[in-house]
C-alpha cells in the first residue's frame, strides 16, 4: 500500500520534473527577451506551436531528428524576420510606452499568427514519435518525459554556460543590468536584441518540439503556453534567468501533484494565483 | 457644462431612433448587431475611463462582465427573483472586484504593466475558476438564462424582445456617457488628468491618488457587471466561452484604439466600426482573427490616436466647428 502510493508519487515527480524544465525553457523565452529589450513577448506560444507543426509536416520526408533541427531553424528564421521588421518598429519608444506598445503588438501577432494557423490546421497535433515506457522499481515511467527531461536539462545546461562563460552571454547580461553602461562598453545593442529574440525564439521552438512528445495541442493552445511561460517568468523575477529556472521547476512540479489530486482546474487556478501572489508581494521585479 | 448636454441629446437622439428605422418582426440579425454595438460601446467607454484617463489598464474586462453576469442569474435563481433586480447586485459585485483590484494596485504602486499582466492572470484564473465550480455554475456548458425581458410589452404586436433590450442598453450607456461627462468637467476629471500625466507631481501637490484610481476602477467595473448579464440574454445561456479574453477584451482595445482614447465619441465610434466589421467576417472566422490581429499591431503603431480625434482635427482645420457654433442661436463667442 505505502510502496504503491510512493511509486506514484515517484512517478508523479518524474512528469512533474519534466513539465517543470519545459516551463523553466519557456519561461527563459519570456525572461531574455524582456530583460533585454522590454517587450513582453506574447507571441512566444505561437512559435512554439510552429515549432511543433512543422515537425509534424517534415517527419513525411525525412528522420525525425532531422525534422526537429530543421523546425528549429525555420521557427528561428521566421523569428529574424519578425524582430527585424516589426519589433523594431516599437524599439522606438521608451520607457513605459514600449512595454504596453510590446504587449499589445506581440499580442496582436499573436491573435494573427494563430488565424493564420488555424486556417490550415484544426485538429489536435503532437510530435509523431513512439517512446516505450520505462519500468522503474515497479513504476512506469513514461519514456517521453525522460527524454525531455535528459534533452531540456542539455539544453538549459548550455544556456547557463552560454551566459557565464562567454562574451556574447557576458554582454547579453550586461545590457540586462545597465543598458547605457553597456553602450558604454561598446557593447551593439540593436545586433543583440536581435540575436537575443531569436535566441529566445529556438529555446522556445525546442520547448515546444519536446513539449510535443509528451502532449497534442492546437492552434488555440498557443496563447496558453504563452500565459504559462510568463507565469513562470513573473514567479522566477522576471529578469532573472536562475530565478525562471527555479520557478519553472517548482511550478512544474506543484501543478504536476495538483492536478493528480486535486483536479486540472485546481492546478491551472494555482499556477495564475502564483503569478498573482508574486506581482502583489513583489512587483518591483517587472518596473 | 451646456455643450456636453447637446452631445447626450445628440447620442440619445440617434439611440432612439435606430429601432423605429432598423427593427422589423422577424428581422432580429440586424437588431442583434445593434445591440452587440451598444453592448460593447458601453464596455469601451468604461475602458476609456479606467485606461484612456488614469491609466490602469485592466485586462479582465471579459471576467468582470462573466461575474456580473454570473452574480446576477445565480442570485435570481436563489431568491426566485427577476433578474431585472438582481442586475444591481451582479454589477456591485463586480465593482467590489474592481475596487479591490484597482485598491491593491494603487497601494502597492504597481506600473500599467504590472496591473495589466495582473489582470489578464485574473482573467483567465476566474474563467477557469467558473468551469471548475460546475455543480454551481453549470461548467463549461454553462446556465439557461432568459429573463431579462419585460412580458407585458412583449405581447405587443410591434414590440419586440429586441426592443426592450436595446433601449436598456441605450439606457445604461447614455447613463454611462453622462457619467463620464460629469467626471470629465469636474475636479474628478482634472484629477485623472493629473494622475495621467504626472504622477509623482500630483501625489505632491496632495492629490489623493489611490481614491481617483480606485473611484475610476469602481465606476468602469460597476458598467462592466451590470452589462455583463445582457451577453447572456442574447445567447439564451450564461457560459464562460461568451466571457473569454479573445471575446471581449481584444475586440474593445481594438475599439478604443480605432474610435480614440480619452474622447467620448471615441468608444461608440469604435464599437461601431468593429461590429461591423465583425459581422462582415462571421463566415471566415480565421480570417477575422487575421484581420484583428493585425489591426491590433498596426493600429497600435501607426494610429493610435483614432478617428474621433482625426475627424476633430480635420473640423478645426476647416474651423468647420466655430462656423457650426455661431449659427447656434445665443452663442457669441465660443469657448476655446
Amino acid at each position: 500500500m505505502v510502496a504503491n502510493t510512493l511509486v506514484r508519487i515517484g512517478a508523479l515527480a518524474v512528469d512533474g520534473l519534466s513539465l517543470g524544465l519545459l516551463y523553466a525553457m519557456l519561461g527563459l523565452g519570456i525572461t531574455l527577451v524582456f530583460g533585454l529589450g522590454g517587450i513582453l513577448n506574447l507571441a512566444l506560444g505561437v512559435f512554439t506551436v510552429i515549432a511543433i507543426l512543422l515537425v509534424v509536416e517534415l517527419t513525411a520526408s525525412v528522420p525525425v531528428v532531422l525534422a526537429a533541427v530543421f523546425a528549429i531553424a525555420l521557427t528561428g528564421g521566421l523569428g529574424i524576420v519578425l524582430e527585424r521588421s516589426v519589433l523594431q518598429l516599437v524599439y522606438r519608444s521608451e520607457g513605459d510606452e514600449r512595454l504596453l506598445l510590446g504587449i499589445f503588438t506581440t499580442l496582436g501577432l499573436s491573435i494573427a499568427l494563430q488565424g493564420a494557423l488555424s486556417l490550415r490546421y484544426t485538429g489536435e497535433f503532437a510530435v509523431p514519435v513512439e517512446i516505450p515506457s520505462v519500468e522503474v522499481f515497479g513504476a512506469f515511467i513514461r519514456g517521453s518525459s525522460l527524454v525531455i527531461i535528459v534533452l531540456s536539462l542539455v539544453i538549459l545546461l548550455a544556456m547557463y554556460l552560454f551566459f557565464s562563460r562567454t562574451y556574447t552571454g557576458l554582454a547579453t547580461r550586461t545590457i540586462m543590468q545597465d543598458e547605457t553602461g553597456a553602450v558604454y562598453c561598446g557593447i551593439d545593442t540593436s545586433r543583440m536584441r536581435t540575436f537575443v529574440f531569436v535566441l529566445s525564439i529556438v529555446i522556445a521552438a525546442s520547448a515546444g518540439i519536446l513539449y510535443g512528445l509528451s502532449f497534442e495541442t492546437n492552434v488555440a493552445g498557443a496563447f496558453n503556453l504563452t500565459i504559462t511561460a510568463v507565469i513562470v517568468s513573473i514567479v522566477g523575477g522576471v529578469t532573472s534567468i536562475l530565478g525562471v529556472v527555479v520557478a519553472g521547476v517548482g511550478l512544474g512540479i506543484l501543478t504536476t501533484f495538483l492536478s493528480a489530486y486535486l483536479g486540472s482546474y485546481i492546478s491551472t487556478i494555482a499556477l495564475f494565483g502564483a503569478a498573482i501572489v508574486t506581482l502583489v508581494l513583489k512587483p518591483e521585479g517587472i518596473q | 457644462m451646456k455643450r456636453d448636454r447637446y452631445h447626450l441629446l445628440l447620442v440619445a437622439g440617434v439611440l432612439a431612433a435606430i429601432p423605429p428605422a432598423f427593427f422589423a418582426p422577424g428581422e432580429s440579425y440586424l437588431a442583434r448587431v445593434f445591440i452587440l454595438m451598444v453592448l460593447y460601446a458601453i464596455l469601451t467607454t468604461a475602458l476609456n475611463l479606467v485606461f484612456g484617463h488614469t491609466d490602469q489598464l485592466l485586462l479582465f474586462t471579459g471576467a468582470v462582465a462573466a461575474i456580473g453576469a454570473y452574480t446576477t442569474a445565480l442570485t435570481a435563481q436563489w431568491l426566485g427573483i427577476s433578474p431585472w433586480f438582481s442586475l444591481l447586485a451582479g454589477g456591485l459585485l463586480a465593482g467590489v472586484v474592481g475596487v479591490t483590484v484597482t485598491y491593491v494596485a494603487a497601494i502597492r504602486e504597481l506600473t500599467v504593466i504590472v496591473i495589466s499582466i495582473l489582470t489578464l492572470a485574473l482573467q483567465f484564473s476566474i474563467i477557469e475558476l467558473v468551469n471548475s465550480l460546475r455543480d454551481v455554475t453549470g461548467g463549461v456548458t454553462g446556465l439557461a438564462f432568459d429573463g431579462l425581458t419585460i412580458p407585458p410589452l412583449v405581447n405587443l404586436p410591434w414590440f419586440t424582445e429586441d426592443i426592450v433590450l436595446f433601449y436598456t442598453l441605450g439606457v445604461v450607456l447614455l447613463g454611462m456617457l453622462a457619467v463620464y461627462q460629469y467626471l470629465m468637467n469636474s475636479r474628478y476629471g482634472l484629477a485623472f488628468e493629473m494622475i495621467r500625466q504626472d504622477e509623482t507631481a500630483a501625489k505632491s501637490v496632495g492629490l489623493d491618488t489611490v481614491k481617483y484610481k480606485v473611484i475610476a476602477g469602481f465606476v468602469a467595473t460597476f458598467a462592466i457587471g451590470l452589462v455583463g448579464p445582457f451577453f447572456a440574454q442574447l445567447s439564451g445561456f450564461v457560459s464562460p466561452g461568451t466571457y473569454q479574453f479573445n471575446n471581449i477584451d481584444v475586440l474593445i482595445l481594438i475599439m478604443l484604439i480605432v474610435g480614440g482614447l480619452r474622447t467620448m465619441y471615441g468608444p461608440l465610434v469604435g464599437s461601431a466600426i468593429i461590429i461591423l466589421l465583425n459581422e462582415q467576417l462571421r463566415a471566415f472566422a480565421e480570417f477575422r482573427s487575421i484581420l484583428f490581429g493585425t489591426l491590433l499591431v498596426v493600429l497600435f503603431l501607426y494610429f493610435r490616436d483614432g478617428v474621433v480625434p482625426f475627424v476633430d482635427d480635420y473640423l478645426d482645420k476647416w474651423d468647420v466647428k466655430r462656423r457650426a457654433q455661431d449659427l447656434m442661436p445665443g452663442s457669441r463667442a465660443p469657448e476655446r
